[in-house]
């Protein structure tokens, strides 16, 4: 794996901290990824389906090339990387100096719980006698204070809620591994001194804390505090604050000038509240209310101990920080209107009903109604709750509610094999993004889901087995009644809730909203250098998104970073050369952990041995005390060296966390780590698995077996390595195109960047402000300016590619120059940003009459005067045109909000001036959803339509005339306009031919197809091949520039290096006895075979094999082989677990 | 609508008629060769040979019951690599079903080959035959077609063709080019030829024959003789499924098998180039058999006989066309081609797959289908 010198720290460990993180780390650098949380993937952890494919798919964020550096198992389960150090329950608190060299310090709150030694057995919970919310399952069911954060995890340790913990040691007492420690013999060593005029309040407290263990002091005025200060040295100060002479205040200033790193604590009565915010600002550490209870007071007191004593404090340097905070749910509770939300158990959140859904919550995945567990078979969601709403200070849209509602909608249909009725009740479906609109269009037609535009007023209780009763008027204020099972409220996006903690800390600005506030075009950039956002931190977005913008950050991080240095030099990584064992007889070491007493007491060790030992090719069987201890490995070292074996088989515990130990333990004794296995016996005698020991023996001999034969069989191969062409081909200078040929240029590597026509810029040419009042001409000018100038950029106008071969890494691409001649590019990566265009409008009597004009011809005409604001009397704006519907059933994305802009700009300049915008749904999402506001207040008239009751246009003396009805006052009206506007969208360019040359798919509306809608975004189907801009589908100008920057980071995954490195997993042809049937390419899912027709031979890519294993299992004579799953290695697992071997 | 001619029979000659035919197509079909199943001159046995002479086509005998080979492999070793010029083959209905599995196995092209089907009453087994033949040669083959369009049936003495031909429910080959009609037609008078595509219509264009009608008996002669097959098939079904119902009975069913490996080098659609279990993978260790020994105390050998059986179960039974060549090779006469149909018929089934049907179908495991096994998937997709 590559490293270079350069760090950066990400904060927030969901996806898109996940993806940034990946991204830094697959290029080299070192990462430090942290969550406030015990675990990773944010609040994705909690939803099992995603739109669009209805499935999850979260592992193929995982890396493609260099595969082996990560692990490679489901992402929900856990994640490591050799260039990744991932912190959890840890918090930013502290960072200082300059862009490329901050230094930052985290704080981890302290676990109790060991992780290197938890084997996640269970026992601790068992016995604990706390029951609080658990928050995987959004609250609905309860978990204990020792817990799994996820119940899947890899590796699944235990955490203390050090909030809910009662510290009543039982778990500590049952734990097999000494694995949890909370700490008590330390509490003597912890010095608290009392300060209170009242003895009362000093005797009990004295009393109560040194029944816990802690030395206590007193003092009964701030004097003698600040005397005893001065002399001792203790480890906390509870303070009060209302003292006769000198107060607490003065006391805790004055105590900071003599030991400023000592935590005061104030102690403080209802009335002086304030004074004790105050006291935080200046330095105390928290404050408590009296009157004191012991219950609730001592385990305060003792958290507060944990968290200065135990909680570990980080320092380090890094280049850059990425923010990847995501988002909060909005908590219905809190609204004006909470449709009986908390009071009614059938009244959800649409993360709850996630849960209610799923097969890890709590109902196992049946559709289960909470009040009475019966069967649910009507459910309604309200959308906008806590979004687009004033009321609830959320000017905005939360982008992503309306498509989780109808996937929520199709999985309950899927679960009750279309049985359960829904109903979706929305102002507009905002299904602005790619195939949404037809996502939404089978819903409704192919699945029955209903789609109500109405506005609910309210929920009522309507049975006793808590049927809700639903009270909502529809667009003309009828009121209608119906009963449903239960109600999911689409609640909205809110700033994390340590957003605010977070802005101190790193002095970034943030918006009116509370989110972080971004550069207009450069969305990844906060207001202070250095620091970038990722992901919803920025306000806003769905899974697809939030992976582009991840992907914009750690660009903009790694440009930073490599612009000070950190990018340029590679650390030589010393490979070892390991002992050729391919002519040697197997001979096996088996280590077997006993785990403590564990393993001695609940299994016949004897037999155990005596089995293994009868087993081929073990030399020796060794029973050692804790592998997972520092004695137990150097004693599992020893054993491999003294016994000259050429294999070791580990039987322990949770074999997925000794990959890196393995590698360390090969280094040590010249053993390549692939003739190193472990296998999980551990499991068996987990609690409630036990049996007499003779049957545990037994099973555990089996799964030895298993292992050692696979292990007997594998052969140790160098990793495939292919050298790369540090070179990137940019086909399309518009914005998305410029933006990932200088991302990629400022990191070093040259790059060619071919434009089919004379200019730079593509269709931003033609965009004179946005809806924001910025012009992008500026942007553009000095885009073009940085392309033009750039070193290492090589810009060919008015040409062409007309061949394209090669591979991942190694592409020869020929292009036609404006001189006619052509030159061949040879490049390890393309780049494919060849844009769109404005669709032509052929409706509503286009051509008919000059004043009916497209949105471009409108821009045009507005920036050289020809129309003029201040001369019109009425302006009519028609949305969708032609768009929406069969065959460009999809939404351009942008043609609302430039309807917006334009009007506001006409109501702006010539306030008397009737707009009026005729549309089907407002898709101003995000934060657009503001200037929709400022329109309606601004005066502009708007007027919903269906697709199936188009206005009508017709042209009267030149002027356009347009009926419509209007649904609000439920009558046709007519109206004559100066001048018709229609936005009538985007449509690709020829993408076709360039599909066709680069080997990657288009979609059926044109626009190049990605290899995954969510996970790999600006992936094509063919690695090496990345997506930018509105040739994938439509975009404004920032989220162009995002998708730029993230082709160019995807790109700098394979240029970094100059040699990548398959996995150790790759298939293998046996040519001499394949057929050549190509069963093996056509079940390749990541296209990595070949039939090489002058060869007459399959080839498989080996970079882009993942070791999958398909090829193997389609040949029916095994000339397809994979690595380390030989048949004969399978075959023998086979035997052995059939096998009772004593 | 399929074009139809016809080929006069002139003095009850039905060979000569259908030699003359060849002759035909060799001089008349702009074809490079014409592969056809002749008596062979120092045997009494039926070949398929590959003529280039019109004169060397007078032994042409696609009646005989007999087929020593499924001659679909012989097609595919013509039509693996491009054969600069076109050849028509005349094969029996299982063979062409045969060639289109090896065609969708990219062993074989249909680029280069005009499929030239005989309506196909059914074959005696590569034992009988000789017995059937006698010293007639092509004689024996009119005694056959008699007894069978007399009503006196196939069987001859104590022996009758195959089961494979019994359970047969394809004996028109619908999927030639062209297709060379007997059942159900006036055949002392004529025999049907039809086009069934456009390749066929081309060539039956330079044929010049006189123009024909496909009879009205002819589609109830069909289904009578399909239904007969039918019920004998179902039978067999029943039969075998019993005899294989758990691993004991299946195991003594194989019993006698001794691994030769016969019935998978007579099976035309086992394509490998080397099977999986004459290769490296079951070099078992020594070491292993006494493991395996030690199991049980007593193992039999050698080993991986059911093994084998079920692993080409596994890999061919959704491509097997039923045409029993793997019974007739083999030395002990295990019922191969019955468990291998009875397999073939739920395998075929669960892919939705009929073998040999058409070029178009794609293989199962080919092609991913997002809804299917639901039963299996616990109701996902």
């Amino acid at each position: 794996m590559k490293k270079k010198i350069g760090s950066a720290l990400v904060v927030g460990a969901g996806i898109s901290g996940i993806r940034s993180g990946l991204d830094l780390a697959e290029q080299g650098y070192q990462v430090t990824l942290i969550d406030k949380s015990p675990n990773l993937g944010g609040v994705l952890m909690q939803l099992d389906y995603q739109f669009p494919t209805d499935h999850c798919g979260m592992c193929r964020m995982l890396p493609l090339v260099e595969r082996d550096a990560s692990s490679q198992f489901c992402l929900r389960k856990g994640l490591f990387h050799e260039n990744i150090n991932i912190m959890f329950s840890t918090e930013l608190v502290g960072l200082e100096g300059e862009p490329g060299k901050f230094q930052v310090t985290l704080r981890q709150r302290a676990s109790m719980v060991d992780p290197t030694r938890c084997i996640g057995c269970g026992e601790c919970s068992r016995v604990c006698p706390v029951d609080v919310p658990d928050e995987f399952n959004a609250g609905l069911t309860n978990r204990k204070a020792i817990y799994l954060p996820i119940p899947h995890n890899i590796p699944n340790t235990y955490v203390v809620d050090t909030a809910s913990c009662t510290l009543c040691g039982e778990c500590e007492k049952v734990c097999p591994t000494g694995a949890i420690d909370f700490g008590k013999d330390a509490r003597g060593r912890f010095r608290i001194l009392v300060v209170d005029d009242e003895l009362v309040v000093r005797d009990s407290l004295k009393e109560w804390l040194e029944d816990e263990g802690f030395r206590v002091d007193m003092a009964e005025s701030g004097e003698e505090a600040l005397k005893r200060v001065a002399s001792e040295d203790y480890n906390l100060m509870l303070l009060d604050i209302k003292m006769p002479g000198m107060d607490g205040v003065e006391v805790l200033k004055r105590s900071k000038d003599i030991r400023p790193e000592m935590p005061v604590v104030m102690m403080t009565a209802y009335a002086t509240v304030e004074t004790a915010v105050e006291a935080m600002k200046i330095g105390a550490l928290d404050y408590l209310m009296k009157p004191f209870d012991p219950d609730t007071l001592v385990p305060l007191i003792v958290q507060l101990y944990q968290d200065i004593e135990r909680a570990g404090e980080h320092q380090m340097e890094v280049g850059s920080v990425i923010l990847a905070a995501g988002f909060d749910s909005y908590d219905p509770a809190n609204g004006k209107n909470t449709y009986g939300y908390g009071t009614l158990p059938n009244v959800v959140t649409s993360v709850e009903f996630e849960r209610i859904l799923s097969g890890s919550g709590l109902f196992r995945g049946k559709l289960t109604r909470p009040s009475d567990g019966k069967e649910v078979k009507k459910i309604a969601w309200f959308q906008c709750v806590g979004s687009r709403d004033q009321q609830a200070d959320a000017d905005f849209c939360s982008s992503a509610c309306c498509m989780f509602a109808i996937k929520e909608a199709l999985l309950a249909k899927e679960k009750t094999n279309g049985q359960v009725d829904t109903t979706i009740f929305y102002m507009d479906m905002r299904t602005f993004g790619k195939d949404f609109q037809r996502y939404r269009d089978r819903a409704e037609k192919d699945h029955g889901v209903r789609f109500l535009r109405n506005r609910v007023h309210s929920v009522e209780l309507a049975g006793e087995g808590g049927e809700l009763k639903v009270v909502y008027a529809d667009t003309q204020g009828e009121r209608h009644e119906d009963v449903f099972d239960l109600v999911v409220l689409a609640a909205g996006q809110r700033p994390p809730s340590t957003t605010g903690a977070l802005a101190d800390t790193t002095g970034i600005e943030l918006n009116q909203w509370g989110f972080c506030q971004t550069d207009p075009f450069l969305r990844s950039r906060s207001s202070r250098e250095g620091i970038y956002v990722s992901g919803s931190f920025s306000g806003l977005r769905d899974i697809s998104e939030s992976v582009i913008q991840a992907n914009s950050a750690s660009l903009e991080a790694s440009r930073l970073i490599h612009s000070k240095g950190g990018g340029l030099s590679e650390e030589s990584v010393s490979e070892t050369t390991f002992r050729d064992v391919s002519r040697e007889t197997p001979e096996i070491l088996v280590a077997i952990c006993a785990c403590g007493e564990a393993l001695p007491s609940a299994a016949d060790l004897d037999l155990l041995r005596e089995g293994i030992q009868r087993q081929g090719s073990v030399k020796s069987v060794q029973v050692i005390d804790r592998i997972c201890t520092q004695e137990g490995w150097n004693e599992l070292e020893q054993m491999v060296k003294e016994h000259e074996v050429n294999r070791v088989l580990i039987a322990s515990c949770m074999p997925y966390v000794y990959g890196p130990k393995l590698k360390d333990l090969g280094q040590a004794v010249g053993l390549h780590p692939r003739l190193m296995d472990v296998v999980d016996i551990r499991t068996r005698i987990f609690p409630g698995h036990n049996g007499d020991k003779k049957e545990v023996a037994r099973d555990m001999g089996a799964v030895i077996a298993m292992g050692l034969g696979r292990l007997r069989g594998m052969d140790p191969m160098p990793v495939p390595q292919i050298r790369v062409i540090q070179k990137a081909l940019v086909v399309g200078g518009g914005i998305a195109g410029m933006t990932a040929a200088l991302a990629i240029a400022d990191h070093g590597f040259e790059v060619s960047l071919v434009e089919k026509s004379e200019h730079l810029g593509g269709n931003l040419r033609k965009l004179h402000r946005t809806i924001e009042g910025v012009s992008p001409q500026e942007l553009l000018e000095e885009t073009i300016a940085r392309v033009e100038k750039h070193p290492k950029i090589q810009v060919f106008k008015k040409a062409r590619v007309i061949h394209s071969q090669g591979r991942v890494g190694r592409f020869l691409t020929t292009i036609e120059k404006e001189d006619g001649g052509s030159e061949i590019l040879r490049h390890g990566v393309s780049v494919l940003a060849t844009g769109a265009r404005e669709a032509k409008a052929q409706s509503y009597e286009y051509g008919k009459s000059e004043a009916i004009v497209t949105q471009h011809e409108l821009e045009q005409k507005m920036a050289d005067g020809a129309v003029d604001p201040k001369n019109l009397r009425a302006v009519a704006m028609i949305q969708c045109v032609g768009s929406r519907e069969e065959p460009r059933n999809y939404c351009s994305r942008v043609c609302c909000a430039t309807s917006l802009k334009n009007a506001l700009y006409f109501k702006e300049q010539n306030p008397a001036l009737e707009v009026y915008i005729y549309y089907r749904d407002m898709m101003t999402y995000g934060f657009l959803e503001s200037y929709y506001t400022q329109a309606r207040k601004a005066g502009v008239i708007f007027i919903q339509y269906d697709s199936d009751r188009k206005p009508a246009v017709a042209v009267d003396d030149g002027k356009p005339k347009i009926s419509a009805m209007d649904p609000i006052l439920g009558r046709e009206l007519t109206l004559e306009a100066d001048l018709l506007v229609l936005a009538t969208g985007m449509e690709p360019a020829e993408n076709n031919e360039l599909a066709e040359l680069f080997g990657i798919e288009i979609n059926q509306d044109g626009f190049f197809q990605e290899a995954e809608y969510k996970w790999r975004p600006v992936d094509s189907i063919k690695e090496g091949v990345f997506l930018a801009g509105i040739a994938h589908s439509p975009r404004s100008v920032a989220e162009s520039i995002a998708m730029g920057h993230a082709a160019a980071q995807r790109s700098l995954r394979i240029l970094s290096s100059e040699y990548i490195a398959a996995g150790q997993i790759v298939a293998e042809v046996r040519h001499s006895i394949c057929s050549l049937c190509e069963k093996c390419v056509s079940a390749c899912p990541y296209g990595a075979r070949m039939l090489d027709e002058e060869e007459g031979k399959i080839i498989v890519d080996e970079l882009m094999c993942q070791g999958c294993g398909s090829c193997a299992a389609v040949c029916p004579n095994s000339a397809s082989v994979l690595r380390g799953y030989r048949d004969q290695q399978v075959f023998e697992v086979i035997d052995a677990a059939l096998e009772v071997m004593l | 609508m399929a074009k139809t001619a016809k080929i006069e029979v002139k003095d009850q000659d039905l060979l000569g008629s259908l030699r003359g035919f060849f002759r035909s197509l060799l001089e008349k079909g702009e074809l490079q060769a014409v592969m056809v199943p002749q008596h062979l001159p120092m045997k009494n046995t039926v070949m398929p040979t590959l003529v280039t002479d019109p004169e060397k086509i007078n032994g042409a005998d696609p009646l005989a019951p007999v087929f020593p080979i499924n001659a679909a492999k012989v097609v595919s070793k013509l039509t693996r690599r491009p054969l600069g010029g076109q050849v028509a083959a005349v094969l029996r209905p299982c063979e062409i079903r045969a060639f289109i599995e090896l065609v969708k196995l990219k062993q074989g092209s249909m680029e280069d080959v005009v499929l030239v089907g005989v309506d196909c009453y059914g074959a005696y087994s590569n034992d009988n035959y000789p017995r059937f033949v006698g010293d007639e040669g092509a004689a024996s083959t009119i005694r056959f077609y008699q007894n069978v369009t007399s009503g006196k049936g196939t069987a001859y003495e104590d022996f009758d063709i195959s089961p494979a031909c019994k359970a047969c429910e394809y004996p028109v080959p619908d999927n030639a080019d062209l297709l060379i009609g007997l059942v159900g037609v006036e055949t002392s008078d004529h025999l049907l030829v039809k086009a069934n595509t456009p390749k066929g219509e081309e060539l039956l264009g330079r044929l010049g024959l006189p123009s024909g009608q496909e009879a009205a008996e002819r589609a109830k002669a069909i289904e009578a003789l399909v239904a007969e097959r039918i019920a004998y098939r179902d039978q067999m079904f029943d039969e075998t499924s019993h005899a294989t119902a758990d691993i004991q009975k299946l195991t003594s069913y194989l019993a006698n098998c001794v691994n030769c490996y016969n019935c998978r080098v007579a099976c035309p659609v086992c394509y490998c180039k080397e099977c999986v279990f004459v290769t490296d993978v079951f070099d078992h260790e020594p070491m292993q058999y006494l493991r395996w020994a030690r199991r049980k105390g007593i193992i039999k050998m050698p080993t991986d006989t059911v093994f084998y059986h079920i692993t080409r179960l596994a890999h061919m039974s959704t491509a097997c066309i039923g045409c029993g060549q793997c019974s007739n090779a083999c030395p002990n006469n295990i019922p191969v081609m019955e468990i291998f149909r009875t397999v073939a018929n739920y395998t075929q089934k669960a892919f939705d797959y009929q073998a040999g049907r058409s070029v178009e179908d794609e293989p199962p495991l080919s092609v991913f289908r997002e809804a299917e096994f639901r039963e299996l998937t616990g109701g996902k997709d």
